[in-house]
């Protein structure tokens, strides 16, 4: 059910990673490239929160519904946090935590692959 | 205890969040999550399995949060909090990574700091060495 957006979503968002990588690599701030991947992510984390909060009764067990819920809920934050914070202040730093944020959204979408999978 | 200010009455900041200080900021947030995420999960269904080591990896997940919200405030009591908890956390990785090898049994599960952290890539090892170092920095480039 959620294989292809998570393909989508994990792909665009190590992109994102790579890209705002080199950009922090090579001392460059946040422009038009790094914020439309980081919309591309962004909309695609929101439509798996919607979808995946719908999911979330056909999960067994509280334990494994917790850790869905939690990181379906938590997600749309990680990458919103560091965009805003790489905006507000244009540094490489900044763009080096947008990596990190993006890295971590890969992360935890394919673990939400993994928690569904175990009752797909 | 109130919080030192300088000249014009604003609170003093270590720029612990600031530079370098920015990615460990987003990393531990991270970390914080993913720690978390997982205490929970072995709290509510396994707790029975190993409850010390469940225990500890809640701890830990404290210990990160501590950490993350510290390291981002900035100002000198957060910075010193968020260095007590980065201490607390080295020792915690290497104090139960070392157990996870001497007592297998007690860790059946990988949690945060056991095994040094290699469940997460041995970041547990590696984040607290570099935040200790940071916050030091900071604090004494603040003077």
């Amino acid at each position: 059910m959620f294989l292809l957006l998570t393909q989508i979503l994990v792909a665009v968002a190590l992109l994102l990673t790579v890209v705002a990588t080199g950009f922090a690599l090579f001392d460059k701030v946040i422009g038009n490239v790094v914020l439309g991947l980081a919309v591309l992510v962004e909309l695609g984390v929101l439509i798996q929160l919607v979808r995946g909060l719908f999911a979330i009764p056909v999960l067994d067990g509280s334990g494994h519904k917790a850790t869905f819920a939690a990181y379906l809920i938590t997600l749309p934050f990680v990458l919103a946090i560091t965009v805003y914070s790489a905006i507000k202040d244009k540094t490489r730093w900044a763009m080096g935590s947008i990596a990190v944020g993006a890295f971590a959204v890969a992360v935890m979408t394919l673990r939400l692959q993994q928690i569904w999978d175990l009752h797909g | 205890m109130a919080e030192p200010t300088n000249q014009t009455g604003r609170t003093e900041k270590t720029g612990s969040a600031k530079g370098p200080g920015r990615i460990l900021v987003a990393v531990y947030g991270v970390l914080a999550l993913a720690a978390t995420g997982r205490s929970i999960l072995q709290i509510v269904e396994y707790f029975d399995r190993a409850p010390l080591a469940y225990v500890l990896s809640a701890l830990a997940a404290v210990i990160y949060i501590v950490a993350t919200v510290g390291m981002a405030r900035g100002d000198r009591t957060s910075t010193r909090v968020a260095l007590v908890a980065c201490t607390v956390e080295l020792i915690g990785v290497l104090v139960v990574g070392a157990m996870s090898y001497a007592v297998p049994d007690a860790f059946p599960d990988k949690t945060v700091w056991s095994h040094f952290g290699s469940g997460y890539g041995y970041v547990p090892l590696v984040l607290p060495v570099l935040g200790i170092w940071w916050l030091r920095t900071a604090r004494r480039s603040a003077g």
